[in-house]
């Protein structure tokens, strides 16, 4: 099957249809879709517009009423269904662990299926509990019932991971947890992406999660019409309609700066870097803004040198106001002191 | 004779009906969970077969145990064949009702999780629905028993085993020597009876309810 390389394997869609029987339109209605091997692409849109059903059409959850799928080339509904969605990973928001299974046999489940030895798959399950962060020794012998929301999606993801598939669907896996939970889960699983390549198809209504998740995004509208499919800088940069501009919402540069790493741009060496206020290499440029605001300065102090708001405005691809224009904000006849506030904000920054 | 000896007096024609008793009920619940859970399985899923097998097994229990004891006597005689083809039937209801309910009341996300794993219709069925319904099909099974213990005793009037016959001799002859006695002797015996398959049915849910299904959550 298209699973020789664990690595991802590349997907593709064409006219896929899906008209629900009883239903007066399609729900999904001839997506043209190519996906490369090992990206992780996110499909967003508003409830109803058919992510989940796209998303299923691939493991054949779902059969389609008319349309292809390739996965690796090879072509899916060919295959027998069962045999085809034991190579590739499956996660949902529910994430329908067996409560009556102890979390080892849970993400054994797969592995067995596909005949592996008891010695494989335990050394398997053993890694793939480190790989999502639950200590085997303690995780491996208890019940769903026993965990919390994030660690039984933690488990979901690993059992999705089992037999190492070239190929993930995950719809809303972290949809049901609280939004600290989420932005854990979300961030470990940024890292465990880089790590892993596969080809995942990642299903969300949250745009910020799309950003922050995607190698790609396909916007979706009704009937899994794609309204835009790009990389998440290109989407926020050039929004292809008013429709896409909307699901971005109102702070669209903020959002390319949360993109940015400080260590992403060029900062210049200058004197009295010590004196500002400090941000981590690895800290996005979104948070640099952020100091700046809090401290009142145009700069700030970063590892690799000092990183100016001009730089950010570069960054985004504006070029820096003037400094007469950041006079006339404020409220009207009042003249704003522009120069003596990176001074100010030096001095607090060391507590003078 | 007070009912102390009386009882003593007669162990061994009463300990012979109570072991009758229970030994017929636990066949026919063990022929009636065999099959009402088969049937369960097999119809679960396809609404049609699902309604006609309820609608047969409540109808059943809708008739008389006098009169349908009675019925079967043409075909299965008197005694043991009638008693156990009846108490059968009208452990239906309860089984298939139960196993029906158990298996539909799993969460679909289950069902979805181990269909889009790889896993057939019938591997989800046997492996995730029937263990996540089997607390509820228990629950079937013992209230089925407690019912056919009942029911065993009627049995009596078409010369069946079981503790029926103490009972319904004393009443017969309410006044005499020793009706009472037997009566009551037959009546203890029951509900003796319905304990000990009451402890019996603890420790089944006990060996066979999954540890998981257990826990807190
Ligand atoms: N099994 C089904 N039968 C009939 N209609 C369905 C079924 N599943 C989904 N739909 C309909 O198809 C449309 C798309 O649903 P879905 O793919 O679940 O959207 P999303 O995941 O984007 O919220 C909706 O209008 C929904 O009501
Ligand atoms: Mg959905």
């Amino acid at each position: 099957m298209f699973d020789r390389d664990t690595g991802g394997a590349s997907i593709e869609l064409r006219a896929l249809t899906k008209h629900y029987p009883g239903q007066p339109a399609p729900a999904v209605d001839h997506v043209d879709l190519d996906i490369p091997a090992g990206e992780l692409v996110v499909f967003v849109g508003p409830s109803g517009c058919g992510k989940t059903t796209t998303m299923k059409m691939i493991n054949r959850l779902v059969e389609p009423t008319s349309g292809e799928i390739r996965i690796g080339g090879e072509d899916v509904l060919s295959l027998h269904p069962d045999e085809l969605r034991r190579h590739i990973g499956y996660a949902i928001q529910q994430v329908g662990l067996f409560p009556h299974l102890t979390i080892g046999q849970n993400i054994g489940l797969v592995p067995n299926l596909l005949g592996w030895s008891a010695a494989k798959t335990a050394d398997r399950v053993e890694e793939l509990l480190s790989l999502v962060n639950l200590e085997a020794s303690a995780f491996h012998d208890r019940y769903p019932r026993e965990l919390s929301g994030g660690q039984q999606q933690r488990v979901g993801v690993a059992r999705a991971l089992a037999a190492d598939p070239p190929v993930m669907l995950m719809d809303e896996p972290f949809g049901a947890t609280d939004p600290i939970t989420r932005e854990h889960l979300q961030n470990e699983f940024v890292k465990l992406q880089k790590q892993l390549r596969k080809t995942i198809i990642f299903v969300t209504h949250d745009f910020e999660e799309a950003i922050k998740l995607g190698d790609r995004i396909a916007v979706l509208k009704e009937r899994s019409h794609i309204a835009q499919y790009d990389t998440p800088a290109n989407i926020l940069a050039n929004p292809a309609d008013d429709y896409v501009a909307g699901f971005i919402g109102a702070d669209a540069t903020l959002k390319r700066l949360a993109l940015l790493r400080v260590a992403d741009v060029e900062c210049g060496q200058q004197p009295g870097s010590a004196n500002l206020p400090q941000i981590a290499a690895d800290a996005s440029l979104r948070e640099a803004l952020d100091v700046m605001l809090a401290h009142g300065t145009d700069r700030c102090g970063s590892p690799s040198g000092v990183l100016t708001y001009g730089a950010l405005c570069e960054a985004v691809g504006t070029e820096p106001a003037p400094a007469p224009r950041l006079q006339s904000v404020g409220s009207g006849s009042t003249p704003v002191r522009t120069a003596p506030v990176p001074d100010a904000a030096r001095g607090e920054a060391v507590g003078t | 004779m007070n009912f102390s000896e009386y009882v003593v007096s007669r162990w061994d024609t009463l300990s012979l009906a109570a072991g009758e008793h229970a030994l017929v009920v636990g066949v026919a619940i063990g022929v009636s969970t065999a099959v009402g859970v088969g049937i369960g399985l097999l119809a679960h899923d396809l609404p049609k077969t699902r309604g006609i097998s309820l609608a047969i097994s409540a109808a059943i229990l809708t008739v008389p145990s006098l009169a349908l004891l009675t019925l079967l006597i043409p075909i299965t005689g008197l005694g043991w064949g009638s008693t156990l083809v009846a108490l059968t039937a009208y452990a239906f209801l309860p089984i298939i009702r139960n196993t029906v309910a158990g298996l539909r009341g799993v969460d679909a996300s289950m069902v979805e999780a181990g269909r889009g794993m790889g896993m057939s219709r019938t591997r989800v069925l046997l492996k995730v629905r029937l263990p996540l319904a089997w607390p509820l099909i228990l629950t079937g099974v013992r209230v089925a028993t407690q019912m056919l213990i009942g029911i065993a005793a009627i049995a009596a009037y078409v010369d069946g085993p079981g503790l029926g016959t103490q009972i319904f001799e004393g009443l017969s002859r309410l006044g005499s020597v020793n009706a009472l006695n037997a009566t009551l002797a037959g009546t203890l015996g029951i509900v003796v009876i319905a304990v000990l398959f009451d402890l019996f049915f603890f420790a089944v849910r006990q060996l066979t309810i999954p540890r998981g299904l257990r826990v807190r959550s």
